[in-house]
C-alpha cells in the first residue's frame, strides 16, 4: 500500500474540508480522484503530502505515518501543483535545476536528468529560455517535469491540466499514461471526468469531503445501474423483428419509430451480438448508442453535474 | 540554490537601474548644489569634501530600498502558491530564506560598491579608506536586507513593507543632511549621527575617513546591536511561513 488515509478529519473554521476521508492507493495503480471545485481535493492531497495537517484520523505514505516533518516521505513524492509554480523570470533549466536542488539532487545527478526529463516533456529544445516566453501548454509541462527530477515513486497531480488549450491536454494525459504504464503510483485529482475516465486504473469520487464511491470506472457503472440506450436504424423496419427483439431477456424496452429501433438495455450490458443476429437481414445503415458514463455515475450519486461547478 | 538565487537576483535589471544610477546622479546634483554653499559634515578639518560624505550616504541609503530584493523573492517563495511546491520537498525551508538573503545581500552589497566606483572614477570622490568602510556598508546591508523582511514577514505584505521602507528611506537621509543644511545646534549633531540605523551606518564611515575609533564605534556599536536584534527577530518569525 502507497497511500493509505483512514477516516480523516480537517476543518477550517466551521467548514468541513474532509469529514471521515478514507482512501487507498496501491502501488502501480493511477487513482483518479474526482469531485467538483471545494469537494476537498486539494485539502486530501495536501495532507497526503504533509502540507496540511490533519484533526482527526491516520495518513501513512510508504508505511510511514505522515506528521509532515517526515523528509523520507517527502523525497519520494511528486507533486504537480494545481497553480503554475515555476519561476517566469528564470529559464526552464534553471527551473528544473533549482527544484530538483530542492530534493538534494547533486550537480551531476541535475545534469543527467534535466535533459531526460525535458524530452520526457517535450521541452529538450527551450531549455534555455526564460519560461515567461512559454505558452500556457509549455509552462504546464515544464510545471510537470520540475516534479520528475528525483524521479519519484508516487506522482501526485492536483489538476494538472487546469486552464490549457485541448492539445496540451492531450499531451498530458498521454504522458501520465506512459508514466502509469512504467509502474509509476499515480494520484490524479480533477473535475474533469473525461480526463480521470482516460487515465484512471481506480476512481475515487469526492464530494463535501467525503468519499462517496470507489471502484474501477465497470464497477462503478455497475454500481448505478444505468440503462443503456441502443438506437438502430435499418432500411426497412418491421413488427415482427420488434417482437424478437423483445423476447431477448436483457432487453426491457423495445420501441420502433418508422425504420429506427429504440431499444432499453440496464446496466450497460452489450447484446449487441444477439441484436445484429436478429436485424441483420433488414440491412442496418446505423447504430447509436449511449451507455452509462462516469457522468451519470456521478449525477447519480452526487445530484450534481460537475460541469455546473466550474 | 544560491546560484539560482543570484541569477534570480541580478535578472532584475530594472530595480538594478534604479538603484545604481539614482543615487549616482543624486550624488552628482547635491555635490554641485553644496560646492556653492558647504553644509555641517563632521568632516571639517579634514582634506574630505562634501561629495564623499554625499557618496557614502547614497550608497547607504540606496541599500534600503535594495532590501526589497530578498523580501520579494521571500514573499514570492512562501507567500504565493509556489510555497505548496517548496514545502512539499524535503529541503528545509530556512536554508532557502537563508539563501534568498544571502544571495539579496550580495547583489546589494555588489550594488553599493558599483556606485562608490561610479563616485570615485566619474565623480571624483576621494575615499582613500575604502576597504574599510566596506564591512561599514556590508552590516548596513545585512541590517535592511533583514529589516525588510521581518516587516513584510510580520505584515505578510510587499505592499506595506515597501512601503515602510520607502517612508523610512525618504526620511533617512534628510535627517542625515543629506538633501539640505540642518541646523547646526547640538541636537541636529546627535539626530544626524544617531536616529535612524541608515545614519548609524553613516556615522561609523564617517569616523573612518576623519580617524575618529569613538565616532566610528558609536555608529557602528548600535548598528551591530540592531543588526543582532532584528535576526533574532527574524528568527521567531519566519516560523510563520515555515511550519
Amino acid at each position: 500500500m502507497i497511500i493509505q488515509v483512514e477516516d480523516a478529519v480537517k476543518r477550517f473554521g466551521n467548514n468541513l474540508a474532509l469529514d471521515s476521508f478514507s482512501l487507498q492507493v496501491q502501488k502501480g495503480e493511477v487513482l483518479g480522484l474526482l469531485g467538483p471545485n471545494g469537494a476537498g481535493k486539494t485539502t486530501c492531497i495536501r495532507a497526503i503530502i504533509g502540507l496540511t495537517p490533519i484533526d482527526e484520523g491516520s495518513i501513512t505514505v510508504f508505511g510511514i505515518a505522515q506528521n509532515g516533518k517526515n523528509g523520507k516521505i517527502k523525497s519520494r513524492i511528486g507533486f504537480v501543483t494545481q497553480e503554475l509554480t515555476i519561476y517566469e523570470e528564470m529559464t526552464a533549466k534553471e527551473n528544473m535545476a533549482f527544484f530538483g536542488s530542492l530534493y538534494g539532487l547533486t550537480k551531476a545527478e541535475l545534469d543527467r536528468r534535466i535533459p531526460e526529463v525535458a524530452r520526457v516533456i517535450g521541452l529538450e529544445n527551450r531549455l534555455n529560455e526564460k519560461t515567461k516566453k512559454f505558452s500556457g501548454g509549455m509552462q504546464r509541462r515544464l510545471n510537470i517535469g520540475c516534479s520528475l527530477l528525483h524521479d519519484p515513486e508516487l506522482i501526485i497531480m492536483d489538476e494538472p491540466t487546469v486552464g490549457i488549450d485541448p492539445q496540451s491536454r492531450n499531451f498530458i494525459l498521454e504522458f501520465v499514461k506512459n508514466l502509469a504504464s512504467n509502474g509509476t503510483t499515480i494520484l490524479y485529482t480533477s473535475h474533469y471526468i473525461e480526463e480521470v475516465e482516460a487515465v484512471a486504473s481506480r476512481i475515487c469520487i469526492m464530494d463535501q469531503g467525503h468519499a462517496i464511491a470507489g471502484g474501477t470506472l465497470s464497477e462503478l457503472i455497475t454500481r448505478i445501474q444505468g440503462d443503456s440506450h441502443i438506437l438502430i436504424d435499418v432500411r426497412f423496419g418491421s413488427e415482427e423483428k420488434l417482437q424478437e427483439l423483445k423476447a431477448i431477456p436483457e432487453i426491457t424496452e423495445a420501441t420502433l419509430d418508422t425504420n429506427q429501433y429504440h431499444l432499453v438495455v440496464p446496466g450497460g450490458i452489450t447484446v449487441f451480438d444477439k441484436i445484429i443476429r436478429v436485424l441483420s437481414d433488414l440491412t442496418i445503415v446505423n447504430v447509436n448508442s449511449k451507455q452509462p458514463n462516469l457522468e451519470d455515475v456521478f449525477l447519480t450519486l452526487t445530484g450534481k453535474q460537475l460541469r455546473d461547478e466550474d | 540554490m544560491y546560484r539560482f538565487n543570484l541569477i534570480r537576483g541580478s535578472r532584475d535589471l530594472v530595480g538594478h537601474m534604479i538603484l545604481i544610477a539614482f543615487p549616482v546622479i543624486l550624488i552628482a546634483f547635491f555635490d554641485y548644489i553644496y560646492r556653492q554653499a558647504p553644509a555641517y559634515t563632521g568632516l571639517e578639518g579634514t582634506s574630505y569634501s562634501y561629495l564623499t560624505v554625499l557618496a557614502i550616504g547614497f550608497a547607504l541609503t540606496f541599500q534600503i530600498y535594495g532590501a526589497g530584493l530578498s523580501f520579494e523573492n521571500i514573499a514570492v517563495d512562501f507567500f504565493s502558491p509556489i510555497r505548496y511546491r517548496i514545502q512539499a520537498t524535503p529541503c528545509d525551508p530556512r536554508r532557502l530564506i537563508i539563501a534568498i538573503l544571502i544571495s539579496g545581500m550580495i547583489v546589494g552589497f555588489l550594488q553599493s560598491l558599483v556606485v562608490l566606483l561610479f563616485a570615485t572614477l566619474f565623480l571624483g570622490a576621494m575615499i582613500p579608506l575604502f576597504p574599510f568602510i566596506l564591512p561599514i556598508l556590508a552590516i548596513s546591508i545585512i541590517f535592511h536586507h533583514l529589516l525588510g523582511s521581518v516587516i513584510m514577514v510580520l505584515s505578510g505584505s510587499v505592499k506595506t513593507a515597501n512601503v515602510i521602507l520607502s517612508i523610512y528611506g525618504g526620511v533617512a537621509p534628510m535627517f542625515a543632511g543629506l538633501y539640505f543644511p540642518l541646523p547646526d545646534t547640538p541636537l541636529f549633531h546627535f539626530l544626524r549621527k544617531y536616529l535612524t540605523p541608515m545614519a548609524l551606518g553613516n556615522t561609523a564611515s564617517l569616523g573612518i575617513l576623519g580617524k575618529d575609533i569613538s565616532l566610528t564605534l558609536s555608529g557602528l556599536i548600535p548598528l551591530i546591536v540592531l543588526t543582532g536584534g532584528v535576526l533574532l527577530l527574524l528568527r521567531q518569525s519566519i516560523k510563520k511561513v515555515t511550519t
